[in-house]
């Protein structure tokens, strides 16, 4: 009999704790994100902070892989009824986000059906251009804000016997400066860089006030086409790597993040690198480094131009299942990360650039800047850089995809498979093709 | 005599069966009939829009000239892998059926690889040979070897045959073994006192004894390569540099997961399908009923 006491015990004792919890239960809101490393840790503790700040609701930021592996996984569970509350997605991703109406809660509604106040203009103007609507709300929240940057060695260009404080400003300054590095063996590599169709394709274009496609760069329509081999600036940069690559002075580590170790390790002294890398450089590099804006080419006109924004954004999806309480909850939890300590915190500790205004000016004022040139050089190229019709970014659908063909058109061109030419025209050909099937599933929705 | 026994009930003999079926219905059955399903599908990513599109995904397929290439380079693939893991599985058993003392340790030694996860299998390969941190890497830059897996389609096809086969010499090495000790000592005895060298012994009583094994493992070796060695190539190479290790599982992953592809993903998958039941055919038929010595 003890046997059956014990049961109808532990029974009542159940119950009785189930209807305890379900008086005062936090209501679950849901984030994921693909951030690893520094970041990654940083944004797991404000989901903690903001959990200790209240008690209505309960902020669970979970790691789900990278931004692909992350994103494709936040569309299967969007397909099986239960997506994440909140998702960051990264840059690239924006495009087909956008073209999923239906599956997404623009973030200027989400406040606006909270009740909440909620401006776009609050946030830094690239990252509201990249990631708003014409009408001025914006589709997602601009969270982590990055641009491309060229990271170099000082150690190395002291080596080399080059001015340690004049970085290459331009490609032929950065060519002969990798050239001398590699002579002199000062590194066994000159030049690598990360995010090969990010910086050298996305970026690049910004910085030369070159668009990549059709209709406004697929702002303003499905129906956008890739241009870009038009414009014999790409084959020129695509040759300039190829001719690099084959005597190392420029040496292709792989697609990703993969470059960035041998920087770090100080094999290659110098990289093209999305500014949110600070962070780590700092604690891991051991050798004086210096950070300087992305190069472009003197005999383009009008340039240089600002760069353009990269990082993530923070989207809310929609369910069928959602309750306005959590919708509620979402819009705390956003108003939370965007609010002054956490922006400042954010931008202090990783490297990436605040998202807003207020926080950029408070950096600023507080001689953030002043004291680390090295974060204000991302900065000074994306927000202070001369705009033009083209450095606003892009919006593609099936971005993703599209990133890989062009990697995949340069990696065969720096195989000497084919020309750089050939590689450009390649990359923009099976572009278009993703394009138009994005058009026909997209439009349909 | 007839030894069958009968059930009474008529009943019983499905419920002791529906176990077993509900587990193939819902794993295999059902999965493959929503890749059946989505084949002749386009939709977005998300779901939310679905177009009846009939046999337009197969034909982009084969349109595709990089599908087709694909298609190559899994073969080359597959065979370089069966055949790096044959060989010295082969040779390895040899050895290790001589070797009087110790034999059970050099045996498990051998076997171990085989209860390394893939990933893990690829993770190891990756990091001996990484261009920037590998110590293999760093090996062959002294000996004045350009190795650049990152870069070099052949380098990188190197690397993941290698990391596959290494993984599957382990089975191929038991199931030699295994072959090797059923091969009766008369017969080589035999040969011995009619003055056989080894070589001779090899040629013409153990590689062919040992034929319906060997088979049996080629078949077996293809099928890995063809399915199996996903995660090597995942944690290796990412099917990359510029395809040059993507092979049609990875593919299908790809354009599945990664594109977000679905319509040509469940395509390929369906091709898949198909190689997979015609190797199964090829196994039953002849693995199982022809070949006898």
């Amino acid at each position: 009999m003890k046997f059956a006491m014990k049961i109808a015990a532990l029974a009542v004792g159940s119950a009785l704790s189930v209807s305890a919890l379900a008086q005062n239960k936090p209501i679950e809101i849901q984030m994921w994100m693909g951030l690893t490393g520094l970041g990654g840790e940083t944004l797991t503790k404000y989901g903690e902070e903001f959990n200790k700040m209240q008690s209505e609701y309960k902020v669970t930021v979970s790691f789900k892989g990278q931004y692909p592996e992350q994103r494709a996984a936040a569309v299967a569970a969007f397909r099986a009824g239960n997506p994440p509350h909140i998702m960051q997605m990264f840059d690239a991703g924006s495009g087909d986000m956008m073209g999923a109406k239906s599956a997404i809660v623009p973030v200027s509604d989400v406040f606006k059906r909270a009740g909440m106040q909620f401006n776009a203009a609050d946030f830094i103007a690239p990252a509201r251009g990249y990631y708003g609507t014409k009408d001025g709300s914006l589709l997602s929240m601009p969270f982590n804000v990055s641009t491309a940057v060229l990271f170099y060695n000082k150690d190395a260009f002291k080596k080399a016997g080059l001015d340690a404080n004049k970085p290459p400003a331009t490609w032929p300054e950065l060519a002969a400066a990798a050239k001398k590095i590699k002579s002199t063996n000062a590194a066994n590599c000159g030049f690598t860089t990360t995010w090969l169709a990010w910086i050298q394709l996305e970026q690049f274009g910004a910085r030369h006030n070159i668009g990549l496609g059709t209709q406004s760069n697929g702002r303003a329509g499905l129906n956008s086409e890739l241009n870009f081999a038009s414009n014999p600036a790409f084959v020129k940069q695509v040759q300039t790597l190829v001719d690099m690559q084959k005597d190392k002075t420029f040496d292709y580590k792989g697609r990703s993040n993969d470059a960035s170790a041998s920087f770090q390790n100080g094999e290659c002294a110098m990289i093209t690198q999305s500014s949110g890398a600070m962070g780590g450089y700092v604690r891991d590099a051991k050798f004086d480094w210096g950070v300087a804006p992305l190069p472009y080419w003197p005999d383009a006109k009008g340039a240089p131009y600002a760069t353009t924004v990269g990082g993530a954004s923070l989207w809310v999806f929609n369910a069928p299942n959602r309750s306005a309480a959590e919708f509620k909850g979402v819009a705390k939890f956003l108003d939370y990360l965007r609010s002054m300590p956490v922006m400042t915190d954010w931008a202090k500790t990783t490297g990436f650039l605040p998202a807003t205004n207020a926080a950029f000016k408070y950096l600023t004022d507080e001689g953030f800047y002043a004291q680390n040139p090295r974060a204000a050089v991302a900065i000074s190229t994306l927000a202070n850089g001369k705009q033009g019709e083209h450095t606003g970014g892009y919006r593609f659908g099936r971005w993703t995809e599209i990133r890989d063909f062009y990697h995949e058109e340069v990696e065969k061109a720096l195989q000497g498979k084919q020309t750089a030419k050939e590689a450009v025209e390649n990359a923009q050909k099976r572009g278009n093709a993703a394009l138009r099937q994005f058009e026909k599933t997209a439009s349909a929705s | 005599m007839d030894r069958r026994v009968i059930f009474s009930n008529k009943l019983l003999p499905y419920l002791l069966l529906a176990p077993q079926l509900a587990v193939t219905l819902v794993f295999f059955f059902w999965p493959a009939g929503q890749a059946i399903q989505m084949s002749v599908m386009e939709q977005d990513a998300f779901g939310l829009t679905k177009t009846f599109v009939g046999l337009a995904n197969f034909k982009e397929l084969f349109n595709d000239p990089e599908y087709l290439k694909t298609f190559w380079r899994t073969i080359i693939f597959s065979g370089a892998v069966a055949i790096c893991a044959l060989v010295p599985a082969l040779l390895f058993a040899l050895m290790a059926e001589r070797v009087v003392r110790g034999a059970t340790f050099y045996r498990t030694i051998l076997v171990l690889p085989y209860a390394i996860a893939p990933a893990v299998a690829g993770v190891l390969w990756l990091f001996m040979f990484s261009p920037s941190v590998g110590i293999v890497a760093y090996w062959l830059k002294k000996l004045g070897i350009d190795w650049n897996p990152k870069l070099d389609g052949n380098d990188a096809m190197l690397l993941v045959i290698m990391a596959a086969a290494w993984k599957q010499i382990s089975y191929n090495f038991l199931f030699f073994l295994a072959g090797l000790q059923s091969i009766p000592k008369a017969l080589l005895e035999a040969a011995s006192i009619d003055g056989a060298g080894e070589w001779r012994k090899f040629r013409t009583i153990i590689f062919p004894l040992l034929s319906p094994t060997t088979f049996f493992l080629l078949v077996v070796n293809i099928v890995y390569a063809f399915f199996d060695t996903f995660g090597i190539i995942d944690a290796v190479t990412s099917g990359g540099p510029a395809k040059a290790t993507e092979v049609l599982v990875y593919k299908v992953y790809y354009d599945g997961v990664v594109a977000l592809n679905l319509g040509t993903s469940s395509a390929q998958s369906v091709i898949l399908m198909v190689i997979v039941i015609l190797l199964t055919a090829v196994q039953f038929r002849y693995v199982e009923k022809k070949v006898h010595y």
